[in-house]
């Protein structure tokens, strides 16, 4: 399945509908369906909170695909240089006072993929993401 | 999104239904900071939530630390198991209370 997606939070619902129309005929569970939903919503968030900051309307794309006992998805925009792999891990052990509101999204997603890979490839970023099912 | 608010043993319990997430996640942290301008004691029901991403986990933690600010007690009721797996997978479930139900919470008010 290939999406295209604008810049506009408003098209959340569409993606949510289209990665529940993929799951279900992918036979994928509930719980991996879950997964793949949070993992595609964060990265999607960081992509329309930060990747354009010029405020102007740009569309990026999904590609999501199943193979074997994975699915395999490809999220690709034109935005500004930027990995999120490369943001610290949140300290999961601090306290409630010391714990910084904010940065759970990307290790959510480091800890429901099997592997997360970052490349800037002819001037857009592309994150390549494995999930087990 | 809607957030059905009542009170039970003067702790304001607060319900959201549907998803919690970037979309939703203002109208969420609205209904919280309303709650606890009126009552620091505080239960979050999650039974009604069918989705969360790290979007509401931070409205969360944001309400924890004003109601610890204030010497208030926050309780987290009801969650299914993905929406707890979401929370222990940020170490949430280590530094807010997290109980079964509205009567386990109690002790801690």
């Amino acid at each position: 399945m290939f999406v295209e997606i604008k810049n506009d939070f408003g098209e959340m619902d569409m993606l949510s509908s289209k990665i529940s129309d993929f799951c279900r005929e992918q036979n994928i569970s509930d719980e991996k369906h879950n997964n793949i939903a949070l993992i595609v919503d964060e990265l999607v968030t960081n992509v329309m909170s930060y990747a354009y900051p010029d405020g102007g309307e740009h569309t990026f794309s999904l590609k999501i695909e199943k193979c074997d006992n994975r699915v395999c998805m490809c999220l690709t925009d034109g935005g500004i240089p930027f990995n999120p792999l490369s943001l610290p891990n949140p300290d999961l052990e601090s306290s409630l006072d010391e714990r910084p509101v904010g940065g759970l999204g990307i290790s959510l997603v480091r800890q429901l993929s099997e592997a997360v890979e970052y490349a800037r490839v002819d001037d857009k970023n592309q994150l390549s993401i494995k999930v087990l099912i | 999104m809607e957030v059905k608010s009542t009170n039970i043993d003067n702790v304001t319990v607060l319900t959201p239904v549907g998803r919690v997430d970037t979309v939703t996640a203002k109208a969420f942290e609205d209904a919280l900071m309303a709650a606890v301008s009126t009552n620091k004691k505080i239960a979050i029901c999650f039974s009604e939530v069918n989705y969360m991403s790290s979007a509401g986990l931070r409205v969360v933690l944001m309400l924890g630390k004003k109601i610890t600010s204030l010497n208030g007690a926050l309780v987290l009721i009801d969650m299914p198991d993905k929406i707890f797996a979401v929370f222990k997978m940020s170490g949430f479930d280590k530094i807010l209370k997290i109980c079964q139900s509205f009567e386990e919470a109690k002790e801690f008010f």
